[in-house]
C-alpha cells in the first residue's frame, strides 16, 4: 500500500522542493511570479532529457532558446496552439495528454471549474505531469484547477547588469512552495541562469 | 548473372557529422582542425586530425578530450550536416540527374545510364572524383575534406569500396559479379559500419566464430533465419552483396495517390509539404493494403517554367508518410537555397521505387524509439487532424542573432518525428552579434511598442555612434510607468546592409525595471530601437 509514487525526475537542486523528490504522476503543479516561465522549464527539463514528451500547449511566447538553454530537451517538445473556444480548449488537452508524460498549460479566460475538473480527472487517469503557467502572483488563489503544489516566485536580485554596463547573467529569485500536498509551506532560494 | 542487385556508385564523406561542423565552424571564423562530434555522450564522428591524436568514434567526451584537449566538441546536428552537403549533391547532380542522398555525407546513384554515357564505370568514377572534389574544396575554401567515390554491384559493397578510396585518395571499382568475393574477407562489424545492422547481432556473430561475412555467405538462410529471425535472411543476403531487403512488386499506386497538380502555380513551401503529406497519406495507405512499405521514393517536382528537380530517398525501415512529406521539405529546401526554380511548383510526383514487405516495428529495448515517441507521434497525428498543421509544431534550429529567429517552428505533421526523437535539436555555436546568453524566457511574437525617457522626461534617442542621447529612467509600457534599475547597451545590429529591400539597422538593450508603486518586483527586458521607436521584444519571465 504504501508503494512510492511513480516520479519523474526534477533538477537536483529543486528535488527538495518536492515532497516526492520528483514530478508525481498525475499531480498539479502551478508556477506562477514573475519568473514562472523559467520555472516551469526547469521543472519540466529533466523529465525531456530522460525521454518524456512535453506538449506545450496554449502557452504563448516561450523562448525556445531559453528552454534548451535550461535544459529541455528540444527534439520531444512540441507546441499546440489550441482553437480559441472553450470546449475545444478541454479537448484538445485531452488529446494532448494521450500523447506526451508532460503537459504544460497557460489557462485561458473563460475556463470553468468543472473544466478544469474535467481536465485534472484525464491527467489523473493517464498519468501525465501537468504543469501550469499563471502569469499573475493571485491567479494560486483565483486558479479554476486545484494545484498540488504551488511554487510562486518573486526576483529578488538580477546580476550581472549594471547601469549602463555588463549583460543579464542570472538571477536571485524566492520560491514559495505551498499547496495541498506540501505538507508545510516553505520559501527556497534559488539561482537561475537567466 | 546477379540480376537482383543494382550496379551502383557511392560518393562519400566518412565522418561527414565532424566535417560540417568544422566546415560551419570555419565560416565563422572558428578555425579548428580537430573536431569531434557527440551524441548521447559519444563521439560519433571525429576529423582526421582529431583521429590522428586517438580519438575513436564510441568514446566518451571525457575520454576523447583526455585524448586531444585541444578538439572542439560540437553537438550533433542533423540540420547543418544535410544544408552543408547540398552543394555537393548538386554538383553531381549536374551530371546524373537522379540521385540518392539516404543520408548526409553519402550519395548513391545507380550507374547504368551515366557509365554509359561517360564511357565506363572507370570513367564515371573519376568523372565522380573530380566534381566532388571540386565542390568539397569550394566548401572547405580550400583544404581537403577526405572523400572516396566506389562503383560496385550492391550498395554494402559499393559503401566499403568508397570507404576504402576514401583512405587510398583514389576512387575503387570492384567489377561485375565481384562484390560477393571482395565482401567474403571482410570483417562481420561491416554490417553495424555500413549496413546499420545492429551491434548487438553483430557482436554476437562474433562471438559465434563467424568472424567473416564469407563464413555467413556459406550457411543455409534457414539456419540463420532460425537463429536470428529475419535480419538472418537481410544478412545473409548482404553477405552474398545483394541489397538488404527482397524487391517486391505490387500494383502501382493509383494516380490520386502518387500525383498531384495543383491548379494555379504554388510558391508557399508549406503549401507543397502539407498538400505532399496529404498525398503520402494515400501512398503509404495503399501500399500498407498490400503489405508492402516503401524503403526507397523518388520524388520529382515540376514548376510553371518548366523546371524540373529529381531525388531518390532511401530510409532501411520503410517511409512513413510523415518521413515522406519531410523528404519532400528537404528536397524544397534545398532546390530553393541553390536557386535552381524560378516559378511556382504546378505539380508533384512520389514514386515508391523500392519496396520491402511490411513487417511491423520491433521498439527497441535500449537508445531506440520508445513507445514513449510512437505516442506521441500518434498524439501529433491526432491533434494535426483536429487543429490543423499550423497549430501543432516542433522547434527546428535555424540560426540568427534575434532571439525570436534562432529557432522557428515547423509543422510536426512533416516531421518524422520518431526519428528525430533521437537525434538532438540544441543551439549551434554563438552567431556573431547574437545577444549574449542566457537568452530571454519569454519572446514576443508581436513586440511591444515602449516609450524610453530621461530625467527630464525626453524620448531617449541613439545616435549614429551607437551613443544614448542620456540615461534612461522611466519606462512606459501599456500604460505603466516603470523606474529602470540599471541597463546594458546599445549593442548595434546590421543585417543584411547590402540589401535595400531587406536590411535591418537598430540597437538593443537589455533593461531591468521595477513598478513605481511596488519596488519589489523586477522585470528584466530585451529592447530594441528600430526606425526610431523602442520596442520590448522579449522578457526575462
Amino acid at each position: 500500500m504504501f508503494e512510492p509514487l511513480p516520479t519523474l525526475p526534477v533538477p537536483p537542486e529543486l528535488r527538495a522542493m518536492f515532497p516526492e523528490g520528483g514530478l508525481v504522476r498525475g499531480r498539479t503543479v502551478l508556477c506562477s511570479g514573475d519568473a514562472a516561465v523559467v520555472m516551469a522549464l526547469r521543472v519540466v527539463s529533466s523529465a525531456t532529457q530522460a525521454g518524456s514528451w512535453l506538449g506545450i500547449v496554449g502557452v504563448h511566447n516561450v523562448g525556445v532558446q531559453a528552454a534548451s538553454e535550461h535544459g529541455v530537451a528540444l527534439q520531444r517538445v512540441v507546441f499546440v496552439q489550441p482553437a480559441s473556444s472553450r470546449t475545444e480548449w478541454v479537448s484538445t488537452v485531452a488529446a494532448a495528454a494521450d500523447g506526451f508524460d508532460v503537459l504544460m498549460l497557460e489557462v485561458p479566460h473563460g475556463i470553468t471549474a468543472s473544466d478544469a475538473r474535467r481536465v485534472q480527472t484525464r491527467i489523473q487517469a493517464r498519468r501525465n505531469a501537468l504543469v501550469l503557467i499563471g502569469a499573475t502572483q493571485q491567479s494560486a488563489s483565483q486558479s479554476v484547477f486545484q494545484p498540488d503544489v504551488i511554487m510562486n516566485t518573486a526576483t529578488t536580485q538580477w546580476h550581472g547588469i549594471e547601469r549602463g554596463a555588463g549583460h543579464v547573467q542570472g538571477r536571485d529569485v524566492q520560491v514559495a512552495v505551498s499547496g495541498r500536498r506540501v505538507p508545510k509551506a516553505r520559501q527556497h532560494s534559488l539561482h537561475f541562469v537567466g | 548473372m546477379n540480376t537482383e542487385s543494382t550496379r551502383v556508385a557511392v560518393v562519400a564523406c566518412p565522418d561527414w557529422q565532424a566535417v560540417a561542423a568544422q566546415c560551419d565552424l570555419h565560416a565563422r571564423g572558428q578555425v579548428f582542425n580537430a573536431v569531434a562530434v557527440l551524441h548521447a555522450q559519444r563521439v560519433i564522428a571525429r576529423t582526421a586530425a582529431a583521429a590522428e591524436q586517438g580519438v575513436q568514434v564510441g568514446m566518451r567526451k571525457r575520454e576523447a578530450q583526455a585524448a586531444c584537449p585541444n578538439m572542439h566538441i560540437a553537438a550533433h546536428n542533423p540540420e547543418r550536416d544535410r544544408l552543408l552537403f547540398e552543394p555537393v549533391v548538386h554538383a553531381i547532380a549536374e551530371l546524373v540527374p537522379l540521385v540518392e542522398v539516404s543520408m548526409p555525407g553519402i550519395v548513391v546513384l545507380a550507374t547504368r545510364g551515366p557509365s554509359r554515357y561517360v564511357g565506363g564505370d572507370e570513367a564515371l568514377a573519376h568523372r565522380l572524383t573530380v566534381i566532388a572534389e571540386t565542390a568539397l574544396q569550394k566548401l572547405a575554401q580550400g583544404q581537403r575534406i577526405p572523400f572516396g567515390v566506389g562503383i560496385a554491384d550492391g550498395r554494402l559493397t559499393a559503401m566499403i569500396a568508397a570507404r576504402s578510396a576514401a583512405s587510398v585518395r583514389a576512387p575503387r571499382v570492384v567489377a561485375p559479379n565481384e562484390s560477393a568475393q571482395c565482401l567474403a574477407v571482410l570483417p562481420v562489424s561491416v554490417l553495424a559500419d555500413f549496413a546499420e545492422i545492429d551491434r548487438s547481432v553483430v557482436s554476437l556473430l562474433q562471438r559465434l566464430g563467424l568472424a567473416h561475412l564469407g563464413n555467413i555467405a556459406e550457411i543455409q538462410p534457414s539456419i540463420l533465419v532460425g537463429r536470428f529471425g529475419p535480419v538472418g535472411n537481410e544478412m545473409q543476403r548482404l553477405a552474398q552483396g545483394l541489397d538488404r531487403h527482397p524487391p517486391i512488386v505490387v500494383a502501382p499506386p493509383p494516380e490520386r495517390a502518387s500525383t498531384h497538380r495543383f491548379d494555379v502555380p504554388v510558391e508557399d513551401v508549406n503549401v507543397v509539404v502539407l498538400t505532399a503529406r496529404e498525398v503520402a497519406d494515400q501512398l503509404v495507405l495503399h501500399l500498407g493494403n498490400h503489405g508492402a512499405s516503401c524503403v526507397r521514393l523518388h520524388i520529382s517536382l515540376h514548376t510553371d517554367h518548366g523546371e524540373q528537380n529529381d531525388r531518390v530517398w532511401y530510409q532501411p525501415e520503410g517511409l512513413t508518410a510523415a518521413a515522406m512529406a519531410e523528404r519532400m521539405r528537404w528536397q524544397m529546401d534545398a532546390w530553393i537555397t541553390g536557386r535552381g526554380v524560378t516559378s511556382g511548383v504546378v505539380l508533384f510526383r512520389l514514386s515508391p521505387i523500392g519496396l520491402r514487405a511490411r513487417e511491423g516495428r520491433q521498439l527497441g529495448l535500449w537508445g531506440d524509439s520508445t513507445q514513449a515517441d510512437e505516442w506521441a507521434s500518434r498524439a501529433i497525428e491526432r491533434l494535426t487532424n483536429m487543429l490543423g498543421a499550423e497549430s501543432v509544431r516542433v522547434p527546428e534550429w535555424r540560426g540568427g542573432r534575434d532571439p525570436a529567429e534562432v529557432f522557428a517552428l515547423t509543422s510536426a505533421a512533416v516531421v518524422d518525428v520518431e526519428r528525430r526523437a533521437l537525434s538532438q535539436v540544441t543551439a549551434e555555436a554563438e552567431w556573431n552579434g547574437a545577444l549574449p546568453t542566457p537568452s530571454p524566457s519569454v519572446v514576443y511574437d508581436d513586440p511591444l511598442l515602449v516609450l524610453v525617457c530621461d530625467a527630464d522626461g525626453n524620448d531617449v534617442t541613439v545616435s549614429g555612434r551607437h551613443e544614448l542621447s542620456a540615461e534612461p529612467t522611466v519606462v512606459v509600457l501599456q500604460q505603466q510607468r516603470y523606474n529602470v534599475l540599471s541597463w546594458a547597451g546599445p549593442w548595434p545590429v546590421e543585417e543584411r546592409w547590402w540589401d535595400t529591400s531587406r536590411q535591418r539597422r537598430m540597437v538593443r538593450m537589455q533593461f531591468v525595471v521595477s513598478r513605481n508603486d511596488t519596488a519589489i518586483t523586477t522585470r528584466a527586458l530585451v529592447v530594441v530601437r528600430e526606425h526610431g521607436q523602442w520596442w520590448v521584444v522579449a522578457r526575462f519571465g
